[in-house]
């Protein structure tokens, strides 16, 4: 079974909270029964529940469109569903990924994209609908009555419910005040400038962020789509990772091997090769960019960056009525790209802590300019390794290099890119006075006025900085006119999971702790005294702490007999830290502890309810100084600020989660 | 005499071999191969081809007679380096104590010997010689009241005694590094030296910039704000990533931060020894680079210094006091004490839960 496609009934419970949270409860229960059951056809799941028929599918529709739920596609008879859990996880991030494409593309990117998450995967065509309604009523328009034109209401609303499931929602369930998972407030706590500000700016200048035109539409979809945010849906993307391996897998039978069985080993490797070249082949044909009929030429360079929004686009579309070629396509967002974006975030919110903002900017601009050629994080199905060959040839593709000129031609002017830098390497590259005894410039020196040279040359001193950190934040790769760098994920990836590792412990059993596992994993297994030698302390101080450790799953024990009659006093005992289990104990923890708070969650807002149902009614909304009591209007306030401040908390360990498992695949530990 | 196996052929210190004119028993071509011999720096392993090229022997039977005859006397040492036997030189002095012990004496220094710097537990010895508990405790002391052999106790088993010859410095496995005293680590030393070599790698690694170090005009703050709102209102462009400047404190010349130094001398174990030793600090220790090496990992695992590379060091910084650690454990169930007790519903819940309690400010459901 594919690695992330591994479950754990604490993850069954969690994503099973997010679906009823976000799709209400019918969709909820369909769901539950798969997570218990595993992999069901539609009459196993009738069987497992008390709903009917005309519900369960009606719940399945949902799931299906958001794609929380695998098919085993309709040849085979019967289907089967199996649950989607990373994407059915991803709910806890749709604020996040609002956040993440209104920080790298606008706000009206955003918008596009929010609407996309609400929909599930959606004909361009009703996605034009939802935002420029024809004239005759729009609903006749939509292929199987889902839930089309949610997004105009989103877009208007900036509200609090998951108005996408509006209607569904509403069968079974008439409680609409959920607004945790719903968006609005999500962000991580260190980034600036909150959705939550920004749906009520959107109040306050109605048309910022609105779409003018279709044609303007169009042309956002179209970047969403070459960046790789957005990806036509097909057909095998609803396959679950079975599914799919054993159909790659015969196809690779049948056309590679002559339709016989592999036996001998060599048979054997030629079809996981093979098979692993179909499933890459396949995933990145998902990728592809369709043609746009607008240009005639859509997918001509991903690179040129300053290409402007066309409010009028010269041949764009005449009026909103008129039908496009690509009105048909169906496109969902894309959630490789999402780990890529948060990626990002975190290794710039790492840089910032040890390396300072500026460096970090700079870093974050690295970043940024990668992430259009980067799809994913790391490859689930990469080539075998072949014997003989010891990976010699790790080409690097041109485009995964940047040089620190292309930083300075993108990098703001406001930015004071001479902060954070030893003034002598400034006085070095501007040549302008010297560093005085208590290091201050003789002659200072205003950013703005730098040359692009030097401004380039302060730039690489920074990307220096990077490259020195024991992280290894870029490496050097060659010099082509300016030194060339790359980044090499795989490495940095692995370090951010120790680091968060290193946090946890830091956080429970202070800096001996964490002394500890870093000894332990440079040194490997170790007998007490060993470690007491690394650590260079006494035995008894440590001893605490190895048990405590050993507790919680994060250091392992080994007893080796060394005499015959395997007295404990006589064998060998041995302490050692693997990293691959450390992290799936942190990660299977951190699942428990987000359930934890969406209980707390939903505990604290059944103890308001009732008020909180006074304070919707149509006659309180907008008036509620007039008919809630101060007390009332207290309790609210502190309700806000307890959900907020749990919510945020629910975010930061969706941050933890996806440090710990989607940045890299499984580690082969110690 | 069984030949005793050299543990290594790594010469050791030995006494400088004083040439004891006054007990001359010069003359003799024994003693004239010994003189010879002595010529060469001390800790010399002599193999045949050595001796028989000093010339001082006619035949092959005659240096086999003359190196018999200076073990006899215990003036020479015969020991075999891969299969091959060879000898090394005993001072005179020395020699002249061996000549006086007892026969049961000279088996045990014998045995001493043989294990060198890493010393032999008394049991271990009496086990090898089989003399009796009495003759060993008796000849032990006889011994260490020659100078010959010392005794140590050992580190890694604190109630051993362990002998090696008196010359000899023990090895850290029972003796420990500068860094221990008494059998174990001497954490005062450590807090201190570690101290003092953190502060010494910062100024090597490190440079400390005011405030006001590059106090250059700012522009002035209303054209800024004009500025931005501009920036607000036009059109901006898709890929622009938003201008959001984040408030940083203005610069105060009081206020100062640390950054990494522009191209610094990186130090390496070895420097910060050589540093160290030239300071004195520790009084009569000198560190060796082995010692240093030890502490400086130490402190890259106690994240007060990072490594650039094979063997340079470097202070961590931070740029940021604040310290956060991550989103699970800053929550109350990331240290909460009954977290694999706690249940979805029942006595210990979230909805029970005194820590969310405590953190919200709220309150729980009584059980
Ligand atoms: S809910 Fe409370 S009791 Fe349960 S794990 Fe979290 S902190 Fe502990």
């Amino acid at each position: 079974m594919s690695y992330t496609q591994r479950e754990t009934p604490v993850l069954a419970e969690l994503c099973t909270f997010l679906v009823e949270d976000v799709y209400g409860e019918l969709a909820a229960r369909v769901y539950s029964v798969l997570a218990r059951h595993g992999r069901q056809t539609l009459a196993a799941v009738a069987r497992a529940s008390y709903l009917n028929g005309r519900q369960i599918k009606y719940g399945l529709v949902i799931l299906l469109q958001q794609h929380l739920v695998f098919h085993s596609g309709n040849d085979s008879q019967p289907t089967y569903y199996e649950i989607d859990w990373l994407n059915s996880y991803a709910l806890v991030r749709l604020g996040k990924v609002t956040k993440l494409v209104e920080d790298r593309f606008g706000r009206k990117a955003a918008n596009v994209m929010t609407n996309l998450l609400r929909l599930g995967h959606t004909r361009i065509a009703d996605l034009k609908e939802a935002y420029f309604p024809t004239e005759t009523d729009s609903d006749d328009d939509s292929d199987d009555g889902t839930v089309n034109g949610a997004g105009m209401k989103r877009k208007r609303g900036g509200g609090n419910e998951p108005n996408g499931s509006a209607k569904t929602n509403g069968v079974v369930n008439g409680d609409d005040v959920k607004p945790v998972v719903s968006g609005d407030h999500a962000h991580s706590g260190t980034m600036n400038g909150g959705p939550v500000e920004q749906s009520e700016q959107e109040h306050a200048e109605e048309d910022d962020g609105e779409i003018a035109s279709v044609d303007e539409l169009y042309e956002i979809i179209e970047r969403l789509i070459q960046r790789g945010w957005v990806r036509t849906m097909t057909e095998s993307q609803y396959l679950s990772p079975g599914d799919m391996h054993d159909m790659l897998q015969q196809e690779t039978i049948d056309q590679d091997l002559g339709g016989q069985q592999p036996t001998g080993t060599k048979d054997k490797a030629v079809c996981h090769k093979n098979t692993l070249e179909r499933k890459r082949n396949m995933r990145d044909k998902w990728l592809n960019v369709p043609r746009f009929s607008r240009r005639g030429k859509p997918d001509q360079d991903y690179s040129n960056p300053t290409k402007r929004v066309k409010i009028n686009g010269a041949n764009g579309y005449s009026s909103a009525g008129a039908a496009s070629p690509e009105d048909k396509l169906v496109i969902r967002v894309n959630p490789e790209k999402i780990a890529v974006a948060m990626r990002t975030e975190q290794l710039v919110q790492l840089v910032e802590q040890r390396l300072g903002h500026v460096t970090a900017h700079i870093y974050q601009t690295m970043l940024r300019m990668l992430e259009a050629n980067t799809a994913r994080c790391y490859e689930e199905y990469p080539e075998p390794p072949t014997a003989g060959d010891e990976g010699g040839d790790n080409q690097i593709d041109p485009k995964n290099l940047v040089t620190a000129r292309d930083v300075a031609k993108k990098i703001s002017r406001d930015l004071d890119i001479c902060e954070g830098l030893d003034p002598n390497a400034i006085v070095q590259i501007t040549r302008k006075g010297h560093v005085r005894s208590a290091n201050i410039l003789s002659q200072p020196t205003d950013p703005s006025t730098l040359s692009m040279d030097e401004k380039t040359r302060i730039i690489d001193k920074h990307i220096q900085l990077l490259s020195e950190d024991p992280t290894h934040f870029v490496t050097w790769h060659s010099r082509a006119g300016f030194s060339q760098w790359h980044i090499e994920f795989e490495e940095i990836a692995k370090q951010l999971i120790q680091t968060e590792i290193e946090n946890t412990i830091s956080a429970r059993k202070g800096t001996l702790g964490v002394k500890l596992i870093r000894a332990l994993r440079k040194k490997g297994k170790l007998d007490e005294r060993a470690t007491c030698n690394a650590m260079m302390m006494s035995a008894n101080d440590l001893r605490g702490i190895v048990n405590d450790l050993t507790v919680q799953g994060l250091v392992q024990t080994q007893e080796v007999p060394k005499v015959e009659r395997r007295e404990a006093k006589h064998s060998l005992h041995l302490i050692w830290y693997d990293r691959q289990r450390a992290r799936e104990k942190l990660l299977h923890d951190t699942y428990k502890g987000m359930v934890r708070i969406l209980q707390r969650i939903q505990f604290e807002r059944e103890k308001v309810q009732p008020l909180l149902s006074k304070a919707e009614r149509s006659d309180v909304v907008g008036n509620e100084e007039k008919w809630l009591s101060k007390g009332e209007l207290d309790a609210l306030r502190k309700w806000k600020e307890v959900q907020e401040k749990l919510s945020l908390q629910l975010f930061r360990e969706d941050d933890l989660v996806a440090t710990l498992r989607d940045f890299h695949g499984p580690l082969v530990s110690v | 005499m069984a030949a005793p196996m050299a543990p290594s052929m790594v010469p050791k210190e030995e006494e400088p071999s004083a040439v004891d004119l006054a007990n001359n028993e010069a003359g003799t071509p024994a003693d004239a191969l010994y003189d010879k011999c002595a010529q060469r720096s001390q800790g010399t392993v002599f193999f045949q081809r050595d001796l028989s090229n000093m010339q001082v022997a006619e035949t092959m039977a005659e240096l086999t007679m003359l190196l018999q005859e200076l073990c006899d006397r215990h003036l020479m040492k015969l020991m075999t380096f891969e299969g091959e036997p060879c000898w090394k030189l005993r001072s005179r002095a020395e020699a002249d104590k061996l000549r006086r012990l007892t026969p049961d004496e000279r088996l045990l220094y014998h045995h001493i010997d043989q294990v060198q710097a890493e010393g032999i537990w008394s049991k271990a010895l009496r086990a090898r010689t089989n003399v009796t508990q009495q003759v060993l405790t008796k000849c032990l002391k006889s011994l260490e009241s020659k100078d010959l052999v010392q005794s140590v106790m050992s580190v890694k088993f604190p109630n051993r005694k362990m002998y090696l010859l008196k010359h000899l410095r023990p090895s850290e496995d029972i003796a420990g590094g500068p860094w221990q005293s008494e059998g174990d680590f001497d954490t005062a030393l450590i807090e201190t030296i570690s101290g003092i070599v953190a502060q010494h790698i910062e100024n090597e690694t490190c440079i400390k910039v005011p405030g006001n170090w590059n106090d250059y005009e700012r522009p002035d703050r209303t054209a800024d704000m004009a500025q931005k709102k501009a920036q607000v209102q036009g059109i901006r462009d898709i890929e622009d990533a938003p201008a959001v400047k984040p408030y940083h404190q203005p610069r105060d010349p009081n206020s100062s931060k640390i950054v990494h130094k522009n191209n610094p001398q990186y130090p390496t174990s070895a420097s910060v020894a050589e540093w160290l030793n030239s300071k004195e600090i520790l009084r009569g220790k000198t560190v060796r680079e082995d010692d240093m090496e030890q502490l400086l990992e130490m402190m890259v695992l106690d994240g007060r210094l990072e490594k650039i590379s094979g063997t340079n060091y470097r202070t961590v910084l931070t740029a940021i006091d604040t310290k956060v650690y991550n989103g699970f454990v800053d929550a109350p169930c990331g240290n909460c004490p009954v977290f694999d007790l706690c249940g979805d519903e029942g006595e210990i819940s979230a909805r029970t839960c005194v820590y969310f309690g405590q953190w919200l400010e709220t309150q729980s459901e009584e059980v």
